[in-house]
């Protein structure tokens, strides 16, 4: 659980590919061969300290898995301990329903290139130095 | 790490008088499940706070196994949260949610063995020396930071060794509540492989024999302490959480919640519009040592200023939300729901709008989202309105279960 190094951080999958256009002729590809699958880009929170990065960016999900099944895979790929801290949160905004398959997520989610955001983070660790003193707002 | 190096303020060097008063506002207060008047219960509400034990960064205790910091100024404020919210589970559990502090008055015992819970030495239960101890088989070696969910683990398995109070203190992973993972740890005589929950009449009528074998004997049934660790958002909370969470201060089970502002721990223990209400640990104490008699010098275990506010937008995304359920009435409803439960408030909107996976909803509290085997099915929990033991905690659930978010 050694905290990672930050300079691991590769630049997000929508600016390595910044042709939306590009992006939505990958995803109609994928879709047309398999379309009982869910194109899904997960990435690590820029600041992100703890957990390790997902060898993989992009994942073709099927779609009546359910998100506690795709969460499990995800925490399995990265060998977490159950205990540790994990949050997929979509679009950067929320957490999911767990009892949400990825067909619903998809369908409500998805961005306007096809692909379904994803961004894994933990938690924040909390610690300071004594507040100098100040008035509660 | 070094306390030593740090720019110390002391106790008695805070100029309370800069703290800001309480607001005077028609808006109801709400505090750990209990609403107030600003106006006209000004006096109970701060009572009611200057109630809960209050844990504050200290100095001079005896080092941390045997040659560590003798000082968590610094580091600690996480772990003095974890403290503050499971002291809160006790007082409930032994004292009941009416019972105040009076300075200077004589406490009860109960009032002193929780206390002696957490004073900072290497054998009391919850002293900052075992948590921080304990946080090493969480990967977090003495004195680095904690997050919520890290503070809860640590607690899960200090309860294991506080025979006095039998909590049952469940962490609940990956924003999911499992029902059977609590009924396993607080009523382990269930048979769970018999059945499972396939069924909810069938389930319903499991639990009615299981409430005849807890009332014989109710020492089974364990209290439990249910910390939830949420992640709101990424750099921000997600406003659409917004109003969900302050309806968990307004649950009479709410044992407030632990977060913080970027890098600053603080114990939540409510709200008043859209200021969250919360104890503060930034502050060094000089460690208390208790008398030859046991008895304990406890007027800085008390928050005697006016309490800290801050608006709710400044709350850090990383939380652990705290609810106890009270075990001697184990009267749980099962029942099984779709995903369209009307009471649940996020349901049908986008689940990244407004539905903290698991959902609440007053009086009753469904947690959804069940997670067992592949089926995306949910169970419903409804937390029975039976009265508390105390007669003053009765007279605060029947009053709380007419008063609808």
């Amino acid at each position: 659980m050694a905290p990672f190094e930050k300079a691991q951080h590769p630049k997000p999958f929508k600016q390595r590919k910044s042709f939306a256009a590009t992006r939505k002729h990958e995803v109609a590809g994928i879709r047309t061969k398999f379309p009982t699958k869910v194109p899904v880009i997960i990435e690590r929170y820029q600041r992100e300290k703890y957990l390790p990065l997902l060898d993989k960016t992009k994942f073709l999900v099927p779609q009546e898995l359910t998100m506690t099944q795709f969460v499990t895979i995800i925490r399995n790929r990265m060998t977490l301990m159950p205990s540790q801290a994990f949050y997929l949160l979509i679009n950067n905004a929320g957490i999911a329903s767990m009892s949400l398959t990825m067909a619903q997520v998809y369908k409500d989610h998805k961005d306007e290139d096809g692909f379904l955001y994803m961004t894994y983070a933990s938690q924040e660790m909390f610690g300071h130095w004594e507040r100098v003193h100040q008035l509660s707002r | 790490m070094d306390a030593g190096k740090a720019p110390t303020l002391t106790y008695d060097t805070l100029r309370f008088g800069e703290f800001e008063d309480f607001p005077e506002t028609s808006e109801p207060v709400w505090v750990l499940g209990k609403q107030s008047n600003a106006l006209t219960e000004k006096d109970e509400i701060l009572s009611d706070i200057t109630s809960r034990l209050w844990f504050t960064y200290r100095k001079n205790f005896q080092a941390i196994g045997g040659t560590g910091p003798m000082s968590d100024t610094g580091w600690g404020c996480m772990l003095r949260c974890g403290q503050m919210i499971l002291a809160e589970a006790l007082l409930r559990r032994h004292l009941g949610r009416e019972w105040r502090w009076v300075r200077g008055q004589q406490p009860k015992e109960e009032y002193m063995s929780i206390l002696n819970a957490f004073i900072d030495r290497k054998d009391s239960y919850y002293s900052i020396h075992q948590i921080a101890q304990m946080g090493v088989g969480e990967g977090k070696s003495i004195g680095q930071w904690y997050g919520p969910n890290t503070v809860a683990q640590v607690l899960k398995k200090l309860a294991v060794f506080d025979t006095w109070s039998r909590l049952a203190v469940h962490v609940a992973m990956d924003n999911t509540v499992i029902i059977e993972e609590i009924k396993r740890l607080c009523m382990p005589w269930l048979d769970f492989e018999r059945g499972g929950c396939a069924d909810p009449l069938e389930m319903n009528g499991y639990m009615e024999g299981a409430c005849a074998m807890a009332l014989e004997d109710t020492a089974v049934w364990k209290p439990l302490v249910l910390l939830i660790p949420l992640r709101l958002g990424l750099s921000d909370i997600n406003e659409a959480y917004i109003e969900t969470l302050k309806q968990c201060f307004m649950m009479p089970q709410s044992l407030g919640v632990i977060g913080g502002k970027p890098n600053s721990a603080h114990y939540f223990i409510g709200f008043v519009g859209e200021e969250l209400i919360y104890l503060d640990p930034h502050t060094t104490q000089p460690a208390v040592e208790p008398f030859e008699n046991g008895e304990i010098q406890d007027d800085s275990y008390h928050c005697q200023h006016p309490p800290c506010r801050m608006h709710i937008c400044e709350l850090d995304p990383s939380i652990a939300v705290g609810h106890r359920e009270h075990g001697a009435y184990p009267r749980v409803h099962w029942a099984q729901g779709g995903q369209g439960i009307g009471h649940d408030p996020g349901q049908g909107a986008s689940p990244s709008q407004g539905t903290i996976t698991y959902t609440l909803s007053h009086p009753s509290i469904y947690y959804g989202h069940f997670r067992r085997a592949n089926l995306p099915t949910m169970h419903v929990f409804v937390v029975p309105k039976y009265p508390e033991e105390t007669p003053a905690a009765r007279g605060e659930h029947a009053n709380s279960a007419h008063t609808g978010p």
